[in-house]
């Protein structure tokens, strides 16, 4: 029975819209680039790109941070918020 | 002995060399405990990102400096003593080998043995 429903079935359209035009950017650590060993919460010139708008930490699934990065990034950036170098809130 | 940075937000309204003053008398704490004062930034005036009290600028000033735990915990003590500091932060500076390449290097020196083992059975067969 299921067989005869899949053949019932018009063909899936191929793997369209944007997508096949627009393939996703393969997102990568700019720290593991650059092979740095430690983030410093001092330089805030460089948290400030994982803070958008709204002075929160971006997600990993955002700016492709690796585990290990990300963890010393987000500690990094509370410690500069403490120092007030970068805000808590921007409203 | 350990590797330590203190950054602390002295209060905006003095002169340079009123803040310069409590600068020296904070960095004689790190020599009268018998530490080493590796060096002291200074950021001068600065904006801070959200006012802290009424103050809306602040003098940044780090040191770097080596020496026991109770150097940074007398400068907690004073830091909380004046009201001149508006912030502080200590960091103990990480001086041990990097974790994730200590894995990597156990993984090969595993991976080399385990190899030779597969090379010597076709020879025992």
């Amino acid at each position: 029975m299921a067989d005869e429903k899949k053949g019932d079935r018009p063909e899936r359209p191929e793997r369209g819209g944007y997508k096949k035009f627009f393939p996703p950017k393969k997102k990568f650590c700019r720290f593991c680039q650059r092979n740095i060993k430690f983030i410093d919460y001092k330089n805030a010139d460089v948290l400030k790109r994982y803070v958008p708008d709204r002075g929160k930490i971006s997600p990993r699934r955002v700016t492709g941070t690796c585990s290990f990065h990300q963890r010393k990034l987000a500690a990094a950036i509370k410690r500069a918020r403490h120092m007030a170098l970068l805000p808590y809130v921007i409203e | 002995m350990r590797l330590y940075e203190t950054g602390f937000l002295v209060a905006p309204g003095m002169t340079e060399d009123e803040a310069e003053a409590i600068v020296q008398q904070l960095a004689e704490v790190v020599a009268q405990k018998s530490g080493r004062m590796i060096r002291i930034e200074r950021w001068g005036k600065r904006r801070m990102t959200y006012a802290i009290g009424k103050a809306q600028e602040a003098y940044y000033v780090f040191f770097h400096y080596e020496g026991g735990a109770e150097i940074p915990a007398e400068l907690a003590r004073r830091f909380r003593q004046m009201d001149t500091i508006l912030r502080y932060l200590t960091v103990v500076k990480e001086t041990q080998p990097n974790v994730r390449k200590k894995k990597k290097a156990k993984g090969r020196e595993a991976g080399e043995p385990a190899a030779g083992g597969e090379s010597k059975s076709p020879e025992e067969a």
